[in-house]
């Protein structure tokens, strides 16, 4: 990890330089190998084809178990989408780190807790906004603030507004709190010597594996909760 | 340190950009993986399993017409083998009749020949009996003549034969 970053405005907008190589890096990867595997398609799906459809079916099996008779069918691209790329940044960052002049331009794009909280913006707000488009507006009102009973009111509006940061927040934590103990256990690698290199690099090793683990969970649930708290307000 | 992390840069204002460039990329992303990916992708398994369904929907429609074809030789086997036991008993009975009528022609045919052989037999025994008759009396007169052509005259002799051929007659 590093404090030092490196930005440009553009318009008046602040761009951070990390954050935009590292979505641009993990989402052309997403693209490039998905594109890759959906070449030279076959009805008998062998070898790259089975992966990719193994990985559609898997985000569809998500969706469709939080969403049921169907509706959340347009939602399952959705969900491919973001699962594809929150895995692929996770792992991103433990896979690579591009340090120039004390500034990470390469890592987990989720490490910066914008990326997240967006991604869960744009996950709630889309839950919010299908609960609007097939109650209608009365009734998702009464639906999502208003029930089981009206007095919940206060504690609804929390809900909704904790579920979002949570939703956001345990994404960043998680992979943030990864690339911390990464960098805390190189540290703890390099302060001696060849006497804290070698356990050092056993527990980072250690680490990255559990880190992967961790990357590969957190993908799932985030998805998963998306569809939950979109089935919930559907319901 | 972490309130650095917090709010990357906040001392100069909140990273609008950072979130702007993630929604514009996420877009384009969808965009891209719906063209390249996701579509043909899609649009394969759909199309594998409309063809595993209309499969499975021929094989059943091909089953129920096999079905359907071997029910119908067995219905037509039953049938030809009725129809076959019929034609056997109808020839036989055909048979049986023809072989009675033919039977039944020839006994009446031979009736009719035995018939008519009897009349034959009787009219000719009654021609030849009327000729024997004729011929014993001329033969008898001529025989009677001359035996006893001196012995008798006439008279005796025409009353001995008359007599003679009456008791011929009631025989």
């Amino acid at each position: 990890m590093n404090e030092k970053t490196a930005s440009f405005v553009i318009a008046g907008l602040k761009f951070d330089w990390p954050t935009v190589i590292s979505i641009t890096v993990a989402m052309a990867i997403v693209f490039i190998v998905f594109t890759w595997m959906a070449r030279r398609l076959t009805m008998k799906p062998t070898g790259k084809q089975n992966v990719l459809e193994m990985i559609i079916e898997f985000t569809n099996g998500i969706v469709d178990d939080n969403l049921s008779n169907r509706t959340g069918d347009n939602l399952k691209f959705f969900a491919f989408v973001l699962f594809s790329f929150i895995f692929v940044t996770n792992q991103l960052g433990l896979i690579v780190h591009v340090n120039y002049d004390g500034v990470t331009y390469l890592r987990s794009a989720t490490a910066d807790p914008l990326v997240p909280l967006i991604l869960a913006l744009v996950s709630i707000g889309l839950s919010h906004y299908l609960s609007v488009e097939k109650l209608g507006f009365k009734k998702y009102v009464k639906n999502v603030y208003f029930s089981p009973y009206a007095f919940l009111l206060p504690i609804n509006i929390i809900d909704q507004f904790t579920s979002y940061m949570t939703l956001g927040l345990r994404l960043f934590g998680n992979i943030f709190a990864g690339e911390i103990v990464l960098g805390l256990i190189w540290d703890l690698a390099k302060s001696i010597g060849i006497l804290t290199m070698v356990p050092g690099l056993l527990l980072a090793v250690l680490w990255i594996a559990f880190s992967i683990f961790i990357g590969a969970i957190q993908a799932y649930v985030f998805v998963v909760l998306t569809m939950v708290y979109t089935g919930e307000k559907l319901e | 340190m972490l309130n650095q992390v917090f709010f990357a840069g906040a001392s100069e204002g909140l990273a609008l950009g950072n979130m702007l460039f993630l929604l514009i990329a996420f877009a384009i992303l969808m965009l891209l993986l719906k063209k390249f990916a996701w579509g043909p992708v899609v649009k394969m398994m759909e199309d594998r399993a409309k063809k595993v369904a209309d499969d499975l929907d021929s094989a059943q429609e091909a089953r129920q017409s096999a079905e359907a074809l071997a029910k119908e030789r067995q219905e037509h086997l039953t049938n030809a083998r009725a129809d076959a036991n019929a034609i056997v008993k109808d020839a036989k009975q055909a048979a049986n009749k023809e072989g009675q009528q033919i039977v039944s022609e020839a006994q009446a045919n031979a009736q009719a020949l035995q018939e008519r052989a009897a009349t034959q037999i009787e009219q000719d025994r009654n021609e030849a009996m009327a000729s024997v008759k004729d011929d014993v009396a001329d033969l008898s007169v001529t025989i009677a003549q001359k035996i006893m052509q001196k012995e008798l005259n006439l008279d005796d002799q025409k009353a001995l034969i008359d007599a003679y051929i009456d008791g011929l007659g009631e025989k």
